[in-house]
C-alpha cells in the first residue's frame, strides 16, 4: 500500500517537473500578485496621472500635460533638493554600511554579552523616527551640545553643527550612520549562515584569519553585501524623516537639509501642488530605478551565488 | 577555495568518524603562556573599546532617559546627564495624558504590529521562493517590478491609497494598515529572502525532489526551515518599522481611540501651544521597551545558522 | 538525503501557514471600531446625528476638548460629535488628504494662513448661521473673505513682547518704557542687558523668523503685509530695515550668533532664550506667555513691540488666534452650527478652556472668565485690555498660498543671519519669493 503512495508522489513531482513551474510559481506568488494589482499599481498608475495634473487636493485634479515637468526643471530649490540628497547618499551610506560590516565581524565571533552589545548597537535605530530625536541631536549637535563641549576640552571652538548651513547636512548624515542598526542585523544574519565547516576546513589547511576573512567570508557574504546596499541605497534616497524632525520641517537652515522627498512633501501638502510632487516623485523613481538596475548589472561581477 | 566536505550523512552508530574539529583539537597547543595573558589582554580592551563606542552611541538615550525623570520645566535650563531633582511624575502624566490610558495606544499599535508580521512572515517567503527557485515566464521583469514598487515615497501614494481604502470603507480600521502585509507589498522583505533562499544549496532541493517533494513540501520543510535567520529578520524589523510608522498611521486612522503609539507621542509636542517634553520622553522610553524586549529574544533565532540547524 | 512526510504533516503545514493568515486578517477586522463611519453616514438609531470635529493641540487641549465635548453631548441628546486632533504638524496633511477623499469633518479648526486657501477652493461654506452677536465687528470681520464669513475666530491673540524683569535686575539695566520706546532703543538695551548679564545671557531673541514681525512694522510705517486684494503692500525698505536689526543686535552683542539663533528658533517656548533664563527678552503670541513663565520659573511680563509710536500710526494688531469653520459638504449643517454657536458663545466651555484657544472673542464670555484665570493669562487680559484702544485696524485675511510664508521668512531670515545675504538682498528675494507664492 504504501510503495503505491510512494510511487503515485514520484509520479506526481516528476509531472510538476516536465511542465515547468508555471502553476507552482501562479500559486506562491498569489497573495503578492493581489497586493501588487491593489494596493501598489493603483496608487502607481493614480500619481502617474496626477503628474500631469494641476491637485491642490482640496479640489478635483484637471490636466495641464507636461507644464510639472517643465516647472520642474526650471526650479533652482529642486535643484538644490537633488544635490542635497545625492551628497547625502553617496557619502552616508556607504559610511553606515562599512560601519553595519564592521561591528558585525566584531559581534559575530565568541564574545561574552554578544546579546547585550548587539542590543545596545541596535538601540540608536529605534529612536531614528522618533519626534524626541530633534532635541536629541541638538544637545549632542547644537552650539552648547555634547559635541563642542568636549572639543572645548581639548581647547577647540565648536559651531553650532547642527544650525550652520555647512554643517547641518553633516549632522544627519553622521544620523544616518548612528542608525546602522539595521543593516548590522542584517550582516550578522548573513555571517550566520556561512557553514562553519569552511572555517574549519580552512584552517586545518593553514589559512590565517585574513585570509579566511578574504577568501570565504566575503564572496559568501556578497549576496547580503548588495542586497544591503541597494536598500540603503533605495531606502537613503526616500530619507525623509530624520530630515523633517531635525530641522522642523523646514531643510533649513536655508535649505541645507532639504532633501528631495522633503521638499516634494512641501510641494504636495503645503503648496497644494500635489500634481509638482507627484512629477518629482515619478522623476525620483526613475533615478533610483537606473541606479539599481546598474547596480544589478554590475553585481554580475562581484556577487557570488551558490545557484 | 578549498572543495566543500562532503554533505553525506554520518551513519547512524556515531563514535566510527570523527569530526573536523576533533581532529583539528588533537592538534598539539600551538600558543605558549605569555601569548595567552596577551590573549586576555585583547579580550578584556576589546571589551572596553565596545563599550566605550557603546555609551557614545548610547548618549542621546541616555540623555533622554534622564530627562524623562525631570521636571518639564528644567529640562532645558538644566540639560545636564544627572536630574538634578528625580520626579517619576512624567510617567504617570504622560500615561493618562491622552484620553486613554497610554496602554490603550500600545494595544493598538501591538494589534497592528502582530498583523503586520504574520502578513509579512507568510506571504514575503512565498513570493520569495517563488522568485529564487522556480523558473516562470518573465521572472526578471515581475522581479524588477516588485522592486520599483518601494522606489516611490508615500506621500505621493498616500492620498490614491487613501482614495481607494475610503472606497472600501476601510478607513478608522487597521484594515489599510495590514492587509498590505498579507499581499506581499513589502518588497525588502522579498528581496531579503530571495537573497538568503539564493544562499542555500541546490543539492538540498533535488535531494528532496528526489525524494518525490514538489514545491509546496520544499518550500515548508527545506526553504523555512534553513532560512530562519531571514524569518527573523523579517519579523524583528517589521515589527520595529510598523511600531514606528507615523505617516500612513496618521491618514488611514482617524479616531483618537484607534491610535497607535507614535502618533499618540506626536500629540504631547505642539509647537503653537506648550509642549509636554517630560512626558513625550517617559511615554518614548515606555515605547522602546516591547521594541529591545522583541529584538534581545529575537536575537537567539537571528543566531541559528545553518551551521546549528543542521544538514542532516 | 530523506525527506518524510506524512500526509498528516502535510496537513499540518498548510493549516499553520492558513491559520496565521487568518490570524492576521482577524486581527485586522475585529479591531475596527464599532463606532459609524465617518463619511457622512448617519447613525441609523433613533435620528443620532453624527458630526466630526478637528482641531490640533497637545495633550492639554484634548483632554479639554474631550470635556468639552462630553458637555455639549450632555446638553445636545441626539448629536454625538466625534473627536479628530493631531498635532499641528499632522493636522494639516490628514486634512487635506482626508478632503481630498471626500472624507473632510464637519467643524473645522482654521487658522489665518490657510483660511483662503480652503474657503477659495469651496471647500469651508458660509457661517451666517452661527450667533456672532457678541464678538465685536472688528474681529469677526478677520474671519471674512470677500464678505462672505467663512471662519469665525475662537479668540485673540496679540504679538507682542515678553520681557524677563529678573533678567534685566541681573544686568542693572532699567526696564524699557515700551510707550515710548523705538526700535533703536530696543537695540540699545538689548546690547546693555546682554553686556550686564555676562557670558551665556543675551538681550533679546532673534525675531526675523515670524512674518508678524514684519507686518507691524509694516502698518507702523503705514503699509502692510498684505492688501485686501491679496498682493503684498509692504516696501522694499521696509524689509529691508527689518532684517538690519537683527544684524545691529548681532553686532552690539545684544542677540546671540547666527548657529544659536536658529537652535532657539526651533526649541519651542520651553527652549527658547526665556525659557531656559538666557536672556532678557522675545518677540511671542500674547497666549504662549503662560508655557514661557512655567519654564522659565519667573514672572514675565508683556510689553508692546518697539517703534508703537515712533511712526504715524501703531502697528500692533489682534490675530485671531483660530477659527472654526464648517464644511462645505457637511450632511448636517444645523447641527453643525449648533456646535460651534456652542463652543464660541457658551460660559461653560469659556470656564474649561479659559484662555488656551486665545482669550475668547465673546465678549461677555471674556468678562465672566476673567477671575477664573491664572496670574500669567490674567497679565495677558489686562495687556489686551490695555492695547485695544491703541489698535487702528486689523489685517487682512492673508491670501492663498500665506502658509509658505513661514517657511520663505525662516528660509531668508537664515540666510541674513549667516550674512550669507545683505539685507538689501534679502527684502529683494522675500518680496519676489512671496509675491510668487501668493500669486500662483
Amino acid at each position: 500500500m504504501a510503495m503505491i503512495r510512494e510511487v503515485a508522489r514520484t509520479r506526481g513531482a516528476a509531472r510538476e517537473r516536465r511542465q515547468g513551474d508555471g502553476r507552482a510559481a501562479a500559486l506562491f506568488l498569489a497573495p503578492w500578485f493581489v497586493g501588487l494589482v491593489l494596493v501598489t499599481a493603483f496608487p502607481l498608475v493614480a500619481s502617474l496621472y496626477l503628474s500631469f495634473t494641476d491637485y491642490s487636493l482640496l479640489e478635483a485634479p484637471h490636466w495641464i500635460g507636461l507644464e510639472n515637468y517643465t516647472a520642474m526643471f526650471a526650479d533652482p530649490r529642486f535643484f538644490q533638493a537633488l544635490k542635497v540628497t545625492f551628497t547625502y547618499v553617496l557619502v552616508s551610506v556607504p559610511l553606515q554600511l562599512v560601519a553595519a560590516l564592521a561591528l558585525a565581524l566584531v559581534l559575530d565571533k565568541g564574545l561574552r554579552g554578544l546579546a547585550f552589545y548587539r542590543s545596545v548597537y541596535y538601540l540608536p535605530s529605534l529612536l531614528g523616527g522618533s519626534v524626541a530625536i530633534a532635541i536629541l541631536w541638538r544637545q549632542v549637535f547644537g552650539a552648547d551640545g555634547l559635541v563642542n563641549q568636549v572639543l572645548a576640552f581639548f581647547g577647540v571652538e565648536g559651531v553650532g553643527w547642527v544650525s550652520h548651513p555647512d554643517y547641518a547636512l553633516g549632522t544627519l548624515m553622521v544620523l544616518n550612520v548612528w542608525t546602522f542598526g539595521a543593516p548590522m542585523i542584517i550582516f550578522l544574519a548573513g555571517l550566520r549562515q556561512i557553514p562553519a565547516m569552511y572555517y574549519e576546513a580552512a584552517s586545518i589547511d593553514g589559512a590565517g584569519r585574513w585570509r579566511r576573512f578574504r577568501s570565504i567570508t566575503v564572496p559568501l557574504l556578497t549576496p547580503i553585501i548588495f542586497f544591503n546596499l541597494v536598500l540603503q541605497l533605495i531606502g537613503a534616497f526616500q530619507s525623509f524623516t530624520q530630515a523633517f524632525i531635525v530641522s522642523g520641517g523646514t531643510g533649513g537652515p536655508v535649505d541645507s537639509t532639504l532633501f528631495y522627498t522633503l521638499y516634494l512633501y512641501e510641494k504636495g501638502f503645503s503648496s497644494y501642488q500635489m500634481g509638482y510632487a507627484s512629477a518629482m516623485a515619478w522623476f525620483l523613481l526613475l533615478v533610483v530605478a537606473g541606479m539599481t538596475a546598474v547596480n544589478f548589472l554590475a553585481s554580475k561581477f562581484w556577487v557570488f551565488y551558490d545557484d | 577555495m578549498t572543495d566543500a566536505p562532503a554533505r553525506t550523512a554520518p551513519r547512524p552508530s556515531a563514535p566510527a568518524r570523527p569530526t573536523l574539529s576533533e581532529v583539528a583539537a588533537t592538534y598539539p597547543e600551538r600558543r605558549p603562556r605569555r601569548g595567552r595573558t596577551r590573549a586576555a589582554v585583547r579580550r578584556v580592551l576589546r571589551h572596553v573599546a565596545l563599550i566605550g563606542f557603546g555609551l557614545v552611541m548610547l548618549y542621546p538615550l541616555l540623555w533622554m532617559l534622564a530627562s524623562s525623570f525631570k521636571p518639564t520645566e528644567l529640562i532645558f535650563r538644566e540639560p545636564g546627564l544627572v536630574p538634578t531633582e528625580w520626579d517619576l511624575g512624567n510617567y504617570t502624566a504622560g500615561w493618562n495624558a491622552l484620553l486613554d490610558p497610554f496602554s490603550h495606544y500600545l494595544l493598538n499599535s501591538g494589534i497592528v504590529v502582530l498583523g503586520s508580521v504574520l502578513g509579512n512572515l507568510v506571504s514575503c517567503s512565498m513570493a520569495a521562493y517563488a522568485f529564487a527557485r522556480l523558473k516562470f515566464r518573465g521572472r526578471n521583469l515581475w522581479f524588477a517590478v516588485m522592486l520599483m514598487s518601494i522606489m516611490l515615497p508615500i506621500h505621493v501614494i498616500i492620498v490614491p491609497q487613501y482614495i481607494l481604502f475610503s472606497s472600501l470603507s476601510w478607513i478608522n480600521t487597521f484594515l489599510p494598515l495590514i492587509v498590505p502585509k498579507l499581499l506581499a507589498t513589502d518588497a525588502f522583505f522579498v528581496f531579503l529572502m530571495v537573497q538568503f533562499f539564493r544562499g542555500i544549496p541546490k543539492e538540498l532541493d533535488e535531494a528532496a525532489r528526489l525524494d518525490g517533494c514538489g514545491h509546496g513540501r520544499i518550500y515548508l520543510r527545506i526553504m523555512l526551515p534553513l532560512s530562519l535567520p531571514a524569518l527573523a529578520t523579517t519579523a524583528i524589523f517589521t515589527f520595529i518599522w510598523t511600531w514606528n510608522d507615523f505617516f500612513s498611521q496618521l491618514i488611514f486612522l482617524t479616531k483618537p481611540d484607534m491610535y497607535t503609539v507614535p502618533i499618540a507621542l506626536r500629540t504631547f509636542v505642539d509647537a503653537t501651544s506648550n509642549s509636554s517634553w517630560g512626558p513625550l520622553f517617559a511615554m518614548s522610553i515606555v515605547s522602546l521597551i516591547p521594541v529591545f524586549l522583541v529584538f534581545l529574544f529575537g536575537q537567539k533565532y537571528l543566531v541559528k545558522g545553518i551551521a546549528t540547524t543542521g544538514i542532516k | 538525503m530523506r525527506v518524510t512526510t506524512t500526509r498528516a504533516a502535510r496537513r499540518r503545514g498548510v493549516a499553520l501557514v492558513g491559520l496565521t493568515t487568518a490570524g492576521a486578517l482577524a486581527l485586522a477586522a475585529c479591531s475596527g471600531d464599532s463606532g459609524a463611519m465617518p463619511s457622512g453616514d448617519d447613525g441609523g438609531d433613533g435620528g443620532n446625528v453624527e458630526i466630526r470635529f478637528a482641531w490640533w493641540g497637545s495633550d492639554d487641549r484634548h483632554q479639554t476638548t474631550q470635556q468639552i465635548i462630553d458637555l455639549f453631548e450632555e446638553k445636545n441628546p441626539g448629536i454625538t460629535v466625534v473627536p479628530d486632533y493631531t498635532d499641528w504638524d499632522g493636522y494639516w496633511d490628514k486634512l487635506a488628504t482626508a478632503t481630498a477623499g471626500g472624507d473632510t469633518p464637519d467643524v473645522i479648526t482654521q487658522e489665518e494662513r490657510f483660511l483662503s486657501d480652503y474657503a477659495s477652493r469651496g471647500v469651508i461654506g458660509d457661517m451666517s448661521g452661527v450667533d456672532t452677536s457678541e464678538i465685536p465687528e472688528d474681529v469677526l470681520s478677520t474671519g471674512e473673505i470677500d464678505g462672505t464669513l467663512v471662519g469665525i475666530p475662537t479668540g485673540v491673540n496679540a504679538y507682542a513682547l515678553v520681557a524677563d524683569p529678573q533678567i534685566f535686575a541681573d544686568a542693572g539695566v532699567e526696564m524699557p518704557d515700551d510707550t515710548t520706546w523705538t526700535w533703536d532703543e530696543y537695540v540699545d538695551v538689548a546690547g546693555k542687558v546682554a553686556r550686564g548679564a555676562g557670558d551665556g545671557v543675551w538681550g533679546a531673541q532673534d525675531y526675523g523668523f515670524n512674518e508678524a514681525g514684519l507686518n507691524v512694522l509694516a502698518r507702523q510705517k503705514g503699509e502692510s503685509l498684505y492688501t485686501a486684494d491679496g498682493t503684498l503692500g509692504v516696501s522694499k525698505e521696509t524689509v529691508a530695515e527689518f532684517f538690519q536689526t537683527s544684524l545691529d543686535l548681532m553686532a552690539n552683542g545684544g542677540q546671540p550668533d547666527a548657529s544659536r539663533s536658529v537652535e532657539y528658533q526651533n526649541a519651542g517656548p520651553e527652549g527658547s532664550l526665556l525659557g531656559t533664563n538666557a536672556g532678557a527678552m522675545g518677540v511671542w503670541w500674547s497666549n504662549q506667555l503662560g508655557a514661557l513663565s512655567d519654564a522659565s520659573g519667573h514672572d514675565l511680563e508683556l510689553l508692546r513691540l518697539p517703534g508703537e509710536s515712533q511712526f504715524e500710526r501703531t502697528g500692533m494688531y489682534f490675530k485671531p488666534a483660530m477659527y472654526y469653520s464648517i464644511s462645505a459638504r457637511t450632511e448636517h449643517p444645523e447641527e453643525s452650527a449648533k456646535f460651534v454657536d456652542f463652543l464660541l458663545n457658551d460660559p461653560e466651555v469659556a470656564a474649561l478652556q479659559l484662555t488656551d484657544r486665545g482669550l475668547p472673542a465673546n465678549q461677555s464670555v471674556r468678562e465672566a472668565i476673567l477671575p477664573e484665570l491664572t496670574a500669567a493669562d490674567q497679565k495677558v487680559a489686562d495687556f489686551m485690555a490695555e492695547l485695544e484702544p491703541e489698535i487702528v485696524d486689523n489685517p487682512v485675511v492673508p491670501p492663498n498660498g500665506a502658509n509658505e510664508i513661514q517657511d520663505i521668512m525662516i528660509r531668508i531670515n537664515t540666510e541674513v543671519l549667516f550674512e550669507r545675504m545683505t539685507p538689501a538682498d534679502a527684502a529683494d528675494a522675500f518680496l519676489k519669493d512671496v509675491g510668487a507664492a501668493i500669486g500662483g
